[in-house]
């Protein structure tokens, strides 16, 4: 009688006796509820993309921000419940600006992601009488990029706390599709403008609106100017050219 | 609503002026009071004290002396204490400074080494570790303001290895071939340095028995010139056969060229 | 009042938790690579206390940190610094470059702004665009980077003569030349060691012994280095920057 699957999804902390933490698992399903997104990692740089779920003509396009930056060097995505990736990029940006102010250099990108990933974990956990900061897993993925010394990388990770590195990786409602369209068209030596144009026209494939400069948004991280999110005027122009 | 502006911000007392009868200038600071807020007073001096702790490596290992005085200031308080303590199978520590706070190391050390023990782990606490240890104590204690009023000396054999080290109330460590604590680092560093550097080959050159003596000799002029020494002293060797501290021993000492100082005794003119 | 009866007023006696353990140390910085050095004999008034005790430490394969001034503090500092250094390991898997390690240390110092740690620090090594370089610490973190500088008992002595002989203060070129940025390793050495046996001779604090640790950039050979008495190796690669250290006597009185 206890071996249902309910008598083991309720507590975010018990595993069912097949082994599996089910909160966990509800929650990676949450984020393929979310809106598509996009990154794709070059020599020149690293793209991201994402889609922009305008459902009222009454919306203000421009107040969806699914892009945000973490660090001069360092920018992220996300897709799922976009509140939980506040508490992740407020983490990541603090502990960015604490390794600059204690090591006078820029944080590696595994590490912020390390540092996101390590908050991902501290659902349902308390010290002594303290409350539990979170009372369940985050219901967010983050596409995170960056350039450090070891060049443009790109990260995905999940609600689980595990990451990867990834050269190119989409998640979202439209993930699939996207990833298996990704794996066709990425190559080594794609240069930045390619990676944009590539960004664009997955999104634009598994999108059930017409792709415009406004239901989309798209940010880069370059070495020099570093991440930055493009505006309408530059988006207008690639749009245009895919 | 508290009408009188002095005590906004501030812990009521209803017991202590509920009708505000003070002039507002001087109204009392209602404020928990801490009875002992002024006055916690921690070692600042030592009390009942040991003298110098003199030690040296020789070939086989390390010799080690003190002498039994424990005293009140100047007064020769008691004269039967053991200032070299065995700790575990390879080590022995040796303390000057206040015997209080050296009981209260001892304990310490024999809870480290009930603990080790019982661990079973196969880690045996050697002379590196326990010296590790007391300098992280002394250390720690001092950066509290509340120091361990000790100079300790810490030797040892394990492993082949000779070991010997000094640490100090305010957790300054070094190590030496000689070293001496207190009075005997004026009095008797000398001339343990000039024995054992002054010698072909140092201190690996030093038989047990010659040590013994130059040992014997510092402790002697030290009961000569230190007004706080006693001529009842232990020696405790500690070589690859292990740790042995002698009984009490007394020095043989002279006196009669005293006769002829001025000043000294009774005086003839 | 009885100047016998000290019991008469109430007397304030004070743990003074600090000492001074004297010792000099300096470094230098060259185009690709950096010296640090220091004596080895540790004091206390007129007392020697040991002829051996190391003030410079290899922190990584291009760090090099020489403490001095209260030996405890020193000590204990060096260990929390490793500590960090192996926790920064861990998480970034490399070894921390030498700007952040003197970052770090403005931290750690500063951190105890208001019970400062009693030392004056000076970390050399080699950058990440392989150039030597030397910084220098107050005990509550200041920090700069330069050329050369020499701290502890003996500063007064062998930071003046460093002014002349690098920074060439108070020296004329002679004309149509200029005097050189960076000096080459042998002359660096030769005046390290002036530095120290003319310390040794002036200074009651310093003597005993000197350690010199050469910080060679990636790739560069050993040219001024082959044949040195007491040189030994020290880095744990021979890929990478390369360590070495240079044991020398100094006079014991």
């Amino acid at each position: 009688m206890f071996l249902t699957r309910s008598e083991y999804d309720r507590g975010v902390n018990t595993f069912s006796p097949e082994g599996r933490l089910f909160q966990v698992e509800y929650a990676i399903e949450a984020i393929k509820l979310g809106s598509t997104t996009v990154g794709v990692r070059t020599p020149e740089g690293v793209v991201l993309g994402v889609e922009k779920r305008v459902q009222s003509p009454l919306l203000e396009s421009s107040s969806i921000e699914k892009i945000m930056e973490i660090d001069t060097h360092l920018g992220c995505a996300m897709s799922g419940l976009t509140a939980d990736a506040r508490t992740m990029i407020d983490h990541a940006r603090v502990t960015a600006q604490n390794h600059a102010f204690t090591y006078n250099e820029r944080i590696k990108i595994e590490s912020a992601t390390q540092a996101v990933c390590d908050l991902a974990l501290r659902f349902g956990e308390s010290v002594h009488d303290e409350e539990a900061m979170m009372s369940r897993p985050f219901g967010v993925a983050l596409l995170i990029a960056g350039i450090d010394e070891l060049g443009p990388q790109l990260f995905h990770t999940d609600p689980s706390g595990t990451f990867m590195k990834y050269e190119a990786k989409a998640i979202g409602s439209g993930s699939e599709a996207a990833q298996s369209e990704l794996q066709d068209k990425w190559h080594k030596q794609m240069t930045l403008r390619e990676a944009q144009v590539l960004t664009l026209r997955v999104l634009k494939q598994v999108m059930e609106e017409k792709l415009d400069h406004h239901n989309v948004q798209l940010a880069q991280v370059v070495p020099g100017k570093g991440f930055e999110i493009l505006d309408e005027v530059k988006l207008k122009e690639l749009v245009d050219e895919m | 609503m508290d009408h009188f502006p002095t005590n906004w911000g501030r812990p009521r007392n209803d017991a202590y002026d509920a009708y505000g009868t003070f002039p507002i200038p001087n109204r009392p600071l209602n404020a928990p009071k801490d009875a002992f807020g002024e006055g916690v007073q921690r070692t600042q001096q030592p009390i009942v004290t040991g003298t110098s702790v003199l030690a040296m490596k020789f070939k086989d290992g390390i010799m080690m002396a003190a002498d039994n005085l424990a005293s009140y200031g100047s007064l020769a308080r008691f004269k039967d204490v053991q200032r070299l303590q065995p700790v575990g199978d390879y080590t022995v520590i040796g303390a000057g400074g206040d015997m209080s706070d050296f009981q209260y190391i001892q304990s310490l050390l024999d809870d480290l080494v009930v603990e080790e023990f019982t661990n079973q782990d196969g880690h045996n606490l050697g002379p590196k570790e326990i010296h590790e240890y007391l300098s992280q104590v002394m250390y720690g204690r001092r950066t509290k303001i509340n120091p361990l009023w000790n100079s300790l000396l810490v030797g040892g054999f394990k492993d082949g290895e000779r070991f010997l080290a000094y640490v100090d109330l305010l957790g300054t460590t070094y190590s030496a071939d000689t070293l001496a604590t207190g009075y005997g680092a004026y009095i008797a560093q000398p001339l343990l340095r000039r024995a054992v550097e002054g010698r072909a080959g140092g201190a690996d050159a030093l038989p047990e028995e010659e040590a013994a003596k130059i040992m014997e000799d510092c402790l002697r002029v030290l009961f000569y010139r230190d007004a706080r020494s006693l001529n009842k002293y232990q020696t405790a060797v500690i070589t690859a056969s292990g740790v042995s501290i002698s009984d009490s021993k007394a020095l043989e000492t002279s006196w009669s060229f005293a006769e002829g100082i001025r000043g000294y005794g009774a005086q003839t003119q | 009042m009885n100047p016998m009866n000290t019991a008469a007023q109430p007397q304030q006696r004070q743990f003074n938790p600090y000492t001074e353990n004297g010792g000099t140390i300096l470094a230098i910085a060259g185009v690709d690579f950096s010296v640090i050095a220091g004596d080895t004999r540790q004091s206390e008034g007129y007392n020697i206390q040991t002829r051996y005790a190391p003030k410079v430490f290899r922190l990584t394969d291009r760090a090099v940190l020489a403490v001095n001034g209260f030996a405890a503090d020193g000590n204990m500092f060096v260990k929390k610094v490793k500590q960090r250094l192996e926790w920064y390991r861990h998480a970034h898997a490399k070894d921390m470059p030498l700007h952040a390690i003197a970052r770090l240390i403005q931290t750690m110092l500063y951190g105890r702004r208001f019970f400062p740690y009693y030392v004056y620090n000076i970390l050399g090594g080699i950058e990440d665009d392989g150039s030597g370089a030397v910084y220098s610490f107050d005990p509550v973190g200041s920090y700069e980077r330069e050329t050369c500088r020499a701290a502890g008992a003996a500063q007064s002595l062998v930071q003046p003569f460093l002014d002349n002989q690098i920074y060439f203060k108070n020296q004329q070129p002679a004309p149509g030349t200029a005097h050189p940025a960076h000096l080459p390793l042998p002359h660096v050495l030769s005046l390290v060691i002036d530095s120290f046996t003319g310390a040794t001779e002036r200074h009651i604090e310093v003597g005993d012994g000197l350690e010199i640790y050469v910080v060679l950039a990636k790739g560069r050979d050993l040219s001024g280095l082959e044949g040195f008495a007491g040189l030994q190796e020290v880095s744990s690669r021979s890929d990478g920057e390369r360590i070495f250290v240079i044991r020398r006597e100094l006079k014991k009185d």
